[in-house]
């Protein structure tokens, strides 16, 4: 049987469909349609089963009030405006006037964006969902305890690493260890050993120090406060349990970021170090002028997947948090877990699903276009 | 390269898979035997050897302690005096892991099936078959990676429990487990990727000997790729095995309840038996660790390569 040129393209299309069918549903079904899904919940009371009708008002509730919510949020956009302005004024060949003219309009507009952030943020604690929004400033404390850390640590490793060493893999595998390790298993084995009790490891090893111990996991009080600061609510930073959280997140995380930024520093050209090296570059300069911009663009990837991460993270913070830390590790995930699980109130929990997704999109595509632009390519 | 005929996957272009292998290209030679031990380099070693004990000492805590009785574990000791093995199974009876364990390696291997065949589908039609809005449909699908489990899995609880689609509940019975896990884009995006680059040629003389897309898919395509569904074999392993969050929610019973969450309720339940605890936790990390020294070579590689190139 011959099928003519246009049967043949038919068919083929409908193999293509056919193939990709039971993917698609899945995905379609168990990974995109929640999205519309969470949006309609979020416009009904809905505790357990479907109630009636309420529009928006979830959202006017975590807000407080419309305009704080919009004072807020676009301040934020304000803000990507504002570098939206300066970058066009370094634009090479424009003339001095417009680059003064651009220079000043952007300042204006940060200034203007943050009066109206931080107007904004006060309605939002005082009349808002203040739970959910200091969830969202420990999910914060979260992410840049976490992040900035682990990259450095597994920038220092992975440079010490790429090198002819004896047992160089078997450093790699050790490193790599905790990251495959089931996550919910090393939370647990770490909430023992940053236990309270006077015999845990944790507490073991300050003794060793000569430092005082802690109640770690326990401990609701931040870290500021530890160190004698008296600082007003939120500035007074993590409390020592996130802290705690945050060294596992590192101890976990670590490994990853060691194994990426091999492979990056593996694709460095060695002919780029010779040359440095003709030019009588030493090894601190070969750093910053040879490894780090080359490495850059390696780094910007582990940046934004860590944001994503810590972002999302539930697993551990929900094993680790003891009733001791009171709501001081409860970060944007668990608070959208309690009010689904505890409280049952399905539609709160889709709408503050809602508001961190749009959050964490909005920080991606901000990192992507004001980071990304600094990340050198090649 | 004693290692080679290991990566040498199927009959065909041996040189294409070298090819693909591009962090093996550039990296330092190979550290089968002789790396010299140079003194300037003590300093390395020293910092090296400390920041792997500092990481390993949470393992070797976790399995001192589980070899310990109740009264050592309160007092300070970092070492048992008789290491006590009858902890393992005292744990493994208590916290019917038993049950656990073979609830977890099921919903595994079930997942693991329909996620690689619906996978290495699509990623084959993504890269091989013309159809109209094939970059439109891979784009969005892709867009699926952008949402967080923490804004699905509120919809995905309803529709699991039949409230959207009547098709019963789901709650306590294996394929909540296991079908919303099924269809991934991760895999697919990296599946693709790999498949888009096996040359023209092989297509070409597959048509002419007749071969239809399936028949080259299962002949031609799957044994030139096993490196990269290796990869995502574990990766999809590694996130079944972990997954924690949607199986606390639809298991009520532990009918299915798998190994992850059989373990946070035990911790919940054995308080202050950390000897116990500490078993418990190593066997449940036991399998994956195993899984990980045999295929670390590759794994880690097609961890740190994913995503960065192309």
């Amino acid at each position: 049987m011959r099928l003519t040129r246009r049967g043949r393209t038919v068919r083929e299309a409908l193999t293509g469909y056919l193939f990709i069918l039971p993917a698609t549903i899945l995905i379609g079904v168990f990974g995109l349609f929640p999205i519309g899904y969470s949006f309609y919940m979020s416009m009904y009371r809905w505790r357990v089963a479907k109630g009636r009708f309420i529009g928006l008002e979830h959202y006017l509730d975590s807000f407080g009030s419309w305009t704080a919510g919009a004072a807020f949020f676009g301040g934020l956009a304000l803000i990507l405006l504002a570098h939206q302005l300066w970058t066009s004024a370094s634009e090479p060949n424009s003339d001095p006037s417009k680059i003064r003219f651009f220079k000043l309009a952007s300042s204006f507009v940060l200034l203007a964006a943050g009066t109206s952030v931080a107007l904004g943020w006060r309605v939002l604690m005082r009349d808002g969902d203040d739970r959910f929004w200091s969830g969202l400033i420990i999910t914060l404390f979260y992410a840049f305890g976490t992040i900035p850390l682990q990259i450095i640590l597994a920038l220092l490793i992975a440079l010490l690493l790429h090198q002819k060493l004896r047992g160089r893999s078997l450093f790699r595998i050790i490193f790599f260890l905790p990251y495959i390790t089931p996550l919910v298993a090393s939370a647990v084995v770490f909430s023992v050993i940053f236990s309270r009790r006077e015999t845990s490891l944790a507490n073991s090893a300050m003794t060793a120090l000569g430092l005082p111990m802690q109640t770690w996991l326990a401990e609701s009080s931040p870290i500021t406060k530890l160190w004698g600061l008296n600082l007003p609510g939120l500035w007074a930073g993590p409390s020592l349990a996130l802290v705690s959280i945050i060294l596992f997140g590192v101890w976990t995380y670590v490994g990853w970021n060691i194994v990426v930024f091999l492979a990056g520093l593996a694709d460095i050209p060695k002919d780029l170090y010779e040359a440095a090296q003709i030019d009588g570059a030493g090894p601190v300069a070969n750093f910053w002028h040879i490894t780090v911009p080359l490495l850059s663009p390696v780094t910007f990837y582990l940046v934004l997947l860590g944001f994503i991460g810590t972002f999302q993270a539930f697993s551990q913070l929900f094993v680790m948090r003891t009733p001791f830390a009171q709501d001081s590790v409860d970060t944007a995930s668990l608070i959208i877990f309690d009010s689904f699980y505890r409280s049952n109130n399905f539609s709160l929990a889709a709408a503050q699903s809602i508001i961190l997704f749009l959050l964490i999109l909005g920080f991606t595509l901000f990192q992507q276009r004001v980071l990304g632009r600094k990340v050198f390519y090649g | 390269m004693a290692d080679l005929p290991k990566r040498t996957s199927g009959d065909f272009a041996p040189a294409f898979n070298q090819a693909d292998d591009t962090t093996e290209v550039h990296a330092p030679p190979k550290e089968t035997t002789a790396v010299p031990f140079r003194a300037s380099q003590l300093p390395t070693y020293i910092i090296l050897t400390v920041c792997g004990l500092i990481g390993m000492l949470p393992f070797a805590w976790m399995l001192s302690s589980s070899l310990m009785t109740l009264g050592e574990t309160i007092n300070k000791q970092w070492l048992p005096s008789t290491p006590q093995f009858g902890n393992y199974a005292e744990a493994w009876q208590e916290a019917e892991f038993a049950r656990y364990f073979l609830n977890s390696v099921i919903i595994t291997a079930v997942t693991l099936t329909g996620l690689l065949v619906s996978s290495t589908l699509a990623a084959y039609a993504f890269a091989r078959i013309k159809f109209p809005g094939r970059n439109l449909i891979f784009t969005i699908l892709l867009a699926s990676l952008m949402i967080p489990e923490t804004v699905t899995f509120i919809p995905n609880f309803l529709l699991v429990r039949g409230d959207i689609i009547p098709w019963g509940s789901w709650f306590n019975r294996l394929p909540a487990l296991t079908v919303p896990f099924m269809g991934s884009a991760f895999s697919i995006f990296l599946l693709r990727q790999f498949f888009a680059r096996l040359p023209q040629e092989l297509w070409d003389a597959a048509q002419i000997d007749g071969a239809g897309h399936l028949t080259f898919l299962l002949r031609v395509v799957i044994p030139m790729s096993r490196p990269v569904l290796l990869t995502v074999t574990l990766f999809a392993f590694i996130t079944s095995w972990n997954a924690f969050l949607w199986p606390l929610l639809v298991t009520t019973d532990n009918t299915w309840r798998p190994l992850m969450v059989g373990l946070y309720n035990f911790r919940n339940e054995a308080g202050t038996q950390t000897h116990l605890l500490m078993a418990a936790s190593v066997i449940s990390i036991v399998p994956v660790l195993i899984l990980y020294f045999f295929t670390q070579k590759q794994f880690t590689e097609g961890l740190a390569t994913s995503g960065l190139k192309g």
